[in-house]
């Protein structure tokens, strides 16, 4: 991605030739409301979530959909916590028996945090030996890379199976985080590009002058100026990861490691009737720590976008 | 540059080879059984007060299960209580258990078949799902373990019927499920009827009565195909009569046959008639259900899994109970043919545990099967025992009904293999979609199956 | 070897900076280098060949096969050629019909959805009033699991209390029930809905971020140059972000080819293969009917089609840079 670096001529403006036309009031005020509304269109899914963890099935199935809940089911997070039946027979025995739903959310957490460890190193990598070395297959490695964001993910289920299985670490936190890594690493590898262009090659130069070697101008110059890249693969490796079912259900179902997907999918009915009051509040328990964190990383996000545009 | 194409080729040969199946079925995977495991069968049986007590399971072995009882499962009190005795009797054995919702589950195994990482003790269904396991030979034959039980009477021979191919014995059965007409008896009192109707001129008579009155009779949530096949089977069934059904489903008849023609049309009759709820066609199984729960129809044909759900007070306030379907084609069809039959079965992986698993995947499900029965979330394969005082009265209406029973025809989607059940499934749901009739339904089935 | 560069203003003779430079590192490190080069693509190339081509390469290999994903491969006994494919575009399948629907899907994506993603990046872009409370909550959608957004949707469009139709009724232009789910005709419209709403956030924030990377400069002497707000949006802001545009429409239209999980949980392909996609079609020939050699065909022409828009959309966007070189 080239930036178009135009640099405005000092000219002397007389500005009283030159106005800068005002935004029409009116249409301000229009645009503020559209975004209001589609703010409310957004938010009702969490609203209706937070209302139907209250309420039992009844209610959830007819009696009262959109409204607010007729009385606070606390029993609905009681349940999702600590479950209805504890006396499952896969008890590990840990002496601190934390709810099942933190437990779940803390392995969630783990893979995904180590899943964003690595895409973000490997892809660093992979987009410095791209982008800032000049090679003869370098435009095609990166469409290499490019072709992984077209890949189904369900497809390779089995395959990737018999590889976990095959190296023997299935039903690890591994099994999980290296199929993650190796997904996300498309997108992760381009959102790279776009920040490293960013870059100037001349801080490079400079470097090289100073005689480090690539390994040098990697860690002094690149790393450092990648940090706004950091929040944004952050975010959209969590996206890959954290409400990913499939691979989790598969390579990492048993005991202790459950991830939040599998969880929650667990404490849906078998071949009975699902009580979705309890799954409601576990959804609470498991997306809002999830809305927060993301409220807090916007912020950075935002702060790193602001800061590409004034290094520009 | 021509060395990074030279790693990239290694590289992708390398995990090509990875990826390909190195494993073999005897494979040694890690155990903890210590040196002094015996591992020839039949264990020799001491008997304490006439039970068995298997010798095997008296080692330290880890033995890892499957199953799709989770938190809300109807049988998941069942095997809570059936783990905990079994803790109880050999408390060396310890059992690491995997729970998976059911449609996730069918992924789940198949993926752990075709990769050699089966469990040493699976739940699985009946009939061809087992069937292309067995084919595949990754499960264990339980022929020796189950032989005692089957000669002492615990286990019918009929109930394994499902489970065996090529005449030997691969899973043990648990609990039983027929198709059963759950009827809002409440609502049935309000047009005049006082049980549920016994035969067709009765089962018209009352659903035209409750169409007049504005109530809808059936509820069939039309997302979930087989929530249809819960009432077609039984309407085939009863027009043709259980043994053709069963040639049909099972044994390669021929789908061209006028009762099915006949069964298709009554099916899109009533539908006419306006004796389906129209909304159907977009629920799910969930959302009839709650329907049915919320008394706003009078009855629901399900499984008898539902026993469970619709004797608990607190989600069923009306009067419920349960009946057969009435009998549609007196000539070859009558009362005491069922849908349904054994199909919930524990089953073994060949495995280095195999021996172990094996018996304490029969113990497993006899036991699921004693509990399941008592807490009313199936009906019992093997002859029950103990204190029955706890079964549901709903429950002792679905045994007096199988104690009655003649016939009986696996559900379609379990009886034929997958492949097949799941075209049959596809044309059922044009048949409620009335995008085809009767004629259309067995023509397309005779090209596609025969 | 110490060379002096003179100094030139920032992007200036960058052409002849580079050359030098060039120049340099090969004279000093023409053999490290490319062992340096394939150090850094190490641990990227082995995830990607090993977990992402590897099992493409497999998928193709069994697509050729009439295999149950079960016993044992037999290659001799189970070759198929081409078989699964024609397969999949006979009457059994109906491929082509899946396709078509992941197609409307694509063009929705890019025609509707992108264009309001668009339109919130550029109004958000502009220093409004609560700007980071904004993007926060129109991403919101996104990090909720499917599973959710599933349910909710299936509430909102049941036909009796539903609350569309319960809407619909009160402002009396309804009269009984709509199936939004259930009818041939509005299920695909039905499903596309929520699927196009959740991800409007997704492509929000990746064009937020090319609009905030607009120098403030330019906008500036657009502005002076007598440019009203939407004069500078479509001549300035939108013609920067054009590589960023790109990208977004690349993920649209891969992402709606393979979607999967909101279909899965709203309609499963139903009513009467109304709402199916071949990914849907691909889960079930998989994983419900055994038939493994089917399904591998599917991802291989998945991908294949994933392959050919991302190239033909790259196409389509190459754009002549301000130096006139593409």
């Amino acid at each position: 991605m080239e930036r178009n670096n135009i640099k405005t001529d000092t000219l002397k403006i007389d500005t009283s030739k030159y106005t800068v036309k005002k935004t029409n009031k009116v249409l301000k005020v229009l645009i503020f409301a559209g975004l209001i509304i589609w703010a409310f269109i957004n938010l009702f899914p969490i609203y209706w979530m937070l209302t139907f963890s209250f309420k039992n099935n009844e209610e959830i199935y007819g009696g009262n959909v959109a409204g607010l809940p007729s009385e606070l089911r606390w029993e609905n997070y009681e349940d999702a916590l600590w479950g209805k039946n504890i006396g499952t027979a896969s008890k590990d025995d840990t002496g601190f028996q934390l709810p099942k739903l933190i437990r779940f959310f803390i392995n969630s957490l783990i893979v995904t945090v180590a899943t964003i460890a690595i895409s973000l190193v490997a892809a660093l990598m992979a987009t410095f030996a791209m982008t800032r070395i000049k090679w003869r297959f370098s435009k095609t490695m990166n469409a290499l890379f490019m072709l992984g964001i077209t890949i189904p993910m369900h497809a390779s289920l089995l395959p990737v199976y018999r590889t976990m299985s095959n190296l023997g670490i299935l039903n690890t936190y591994t099994s999980l985080i290296l199929p993650y890594s190796a997904f996300s690493l498309s997108m992760a590898i381009l959102i790279c590009t776009g920040f490293m262009d960013d870059i100037p090659k001349e801080l490079d130069e400079a470097a090289c002058i100073d005689g480090c070697n690539l390994g040098g101008i990697f860690f002094k110059v690149i790393v450092p100026l990648m940090k706004p890249a950091l929040s944004t693969i952050g975010i959209y490796t969590f996206l890959q990861c954290w409400n990913e079912l499939m691979f989790a259900n598969q390579f990492m179902a048993t005991g202790d490691k459950i991830t939040l997907p599998v969880g929650i999918q667990q404490l849906s009915a078998g071949q009975s009737m699902t009580q979705w009051g309890p799954i409601g509040a576990a959804l609470v328990i498991a997306t809002f720590p999830t809305l927060l964190v993301y409220i807090f990383l916007s912020k950075r996000i935002q702060d790193s976008f602001i800061a590409g545009a004034v290094k520009g | 540059m021509k060395r990074i194409l030279a790693c990239l080729l290694v590289l992708t040969m390398v995990f090509s080879l990875a990826a390909c199946d190195k494993k073999d079925s005897n494979d040694n995977k890690a155990t903890n059984a210590p040196a002094n495991t015996t591992t020839d069968a039949p264990a020799a049986s001491t008997t304490n007060d006439g039970e068995y007590v298997s010798s095997i399971l008296q080692n330290a072995v880890e033995l890892t299960l499957w199953d799709i009882a989770v938190e809300g499962d109807g049988n998941r009190p069942a095997y809570d209580a059936a783990m905990a005795d079994l803790k109880a009797k050999y408390p060396n054995v310890k059992i690491v258990e995997t729970v998976t919702e059911n449609e996730a589950y069918k992924t789940k195994i198949k993926a752990a078949v075709g990769a050699n990482e089966l469990p040493d003790i699976f739940f699985t269904w009946a009939g061809a799902f087992l069937g292309d396991f067995v084919d595949a030979g990754k499960v264990h034959c339980l022929d020796d373990v189950l032989k005692k039980y089957v000669d002492n009477g615990e286990l019918p021979e009929a109930m394994l019927g499902n489970s065996t191919y090529n005449g030997k014995h691969y899973g043990v059965p648990t609990t039983m499920n027929v198709v059963g007409l759950f009827a809002n008896m409440d609502i049935l009192a309000s047009v005049g009827y006082d049980h549920i109707p016994a035969t067709k001129e009765e089962l018209v008579d009352c659903c035209d009565k409750l169409v007049a009155k504005g109530i809808t009779p059936f509820v069939c949530a039309g997302k979930e195909t087989w929530c249809v096949t819960e009432y077609l089977e039984p309407i085939m069934e009863k027009t043709i009569g259980a043994t053709e059904l069963n040639d049909i489903f099972r044994n390669g008849k021929t789908w061209n046959n006028e009762g099915i023609k006949t069964s298709v049309a009554t099916l899109q009759e009533y539908i006419d008639k306006g004796y389906f709820d129209p909304n159907g066609i977009a629920l799910s199984n969930d959302e009839a259900k709650a329907k049915f729960m919320q008394g706003q129809c009078a009855f629901y044909q399900n499984g008898t899994w539902n026993c469970g759900d619709f004797s608990n007070p607190e989600n069923v306030k009306f009067n419920v109970s349960v009946g057969e379907f009435p009998v549609m084609d007196s000539s070859k069809s009558k009362a005491g043919q069922l849908i349904g039959g054994p199909s919930d079965t524990i089953a073994v992986s060949e495995g280095p545990n195999a021996a172990a698993a094996a018996e304490y995947a029969v113990e497993f499900g006899r036991l699921i099967c004693h509990y399941g029965y008592l807490k009313g979330s199936g009906l019992p394969a093997w002859t029950p025992w103990g204190d029955l005082s706890e079964v549901s009265p709903l429950m002792k209406t679905v045994t007096e009904i199988c104690n009655k029973a003649n016939g009986y025809v696996l559900f379609g989607d379990n009886a034929m293999s997958a492949e097949i059940a799941n075209i049959y499934l596809e044309y059922v749901a044009l048949v409620y979609g009335k995008e085809i009739d009767g004629e259309g339904f067995v023509n397309g089935l005779v090209k596609e199956i025969g | 070897m110490i060379r002096s560069f003179p100094v030139t203003p920032f992007g200036g003779a960058g052409k002849t900076f580079s050359i030098d430079w060039e120049g340099i590192y090969m004279k000093r490190k023409s053999k490290s280098h490319s062992l340096a080069i394939f150090l850094f693509l190490l641990p990227a190339l082995i995830l990607f060949v090993g977990l992402l081509i590897a099992p493409i390469i497999m998928s193709l290999y069994y697509s050729f096969f009439d295999w149950n994903g079960l016993k044992a491969l037999d290659p001799s006994e189970d070759f198929l050629g081409f078989g699964n494919y024609t397969i999949l575009f006979g009457e059994r399948i109906q491929f082509g019909k899946a396709l078509i629907n992941s197609l409307i899907l694509a063009a929705l994506s890019v025609f509707v959805q992108l264009p309001v993603s668009l339109a919130l990046a550029l109004a958000l872009g502009k220093k409004i009033k609560g700007e980071r409370v904004f993007l926060s909550i129109y991403f919101m959608p996104v990090l909720i699991s499917t599973v959710v957004i599933g349910q909710l949707w299936l509430k909102i469009y049941n036909p009796e209390y539903g609350i569309l139709n319960t809407f619909l009724r009160a402002i009396g232009v309804l009269e009984g029930d709509i199936r939004w789910l259930g009818e041939k005709n509005l299920a695909l419209g039905a499903v596309f809905a929520p699927t196009l709403w959740q991800y409007v956030g997704y492509h929000m924030l990746l064009l937020y971020a090319g609009v905030k990377s607009v120098s403030p400069e330019l906008r500036e002497a657009a502005k002076l140059d007598g440019a009203t707000d939407g004069q500078v949006n479509r001549f300035v802001v939108i013609p920067s972000i054009k590589p960023i545009i790109k990208v977004s429409v690349i993920f649209a239209v891969t992402g709606s080819l393979k979607s999967f999980d909101l279909i899965y949980v709203l309609t499963n392909g139903g009513p009467m293969k109304a709402t199916e996609v071949p990914s849907i079609i691909m889960i079930r020939e998989l994983f419900l009917k055994n038939k493994y050699g089917v399904g591998s065909a599917i991802a291989v022409l998945l991908i294949l089609l994933c392959f050919f828009f991302a190239i033909l959309i790259g196409a389509i966007f190459k754009e002549r840079d301000i130096y006139g070189k593409k």
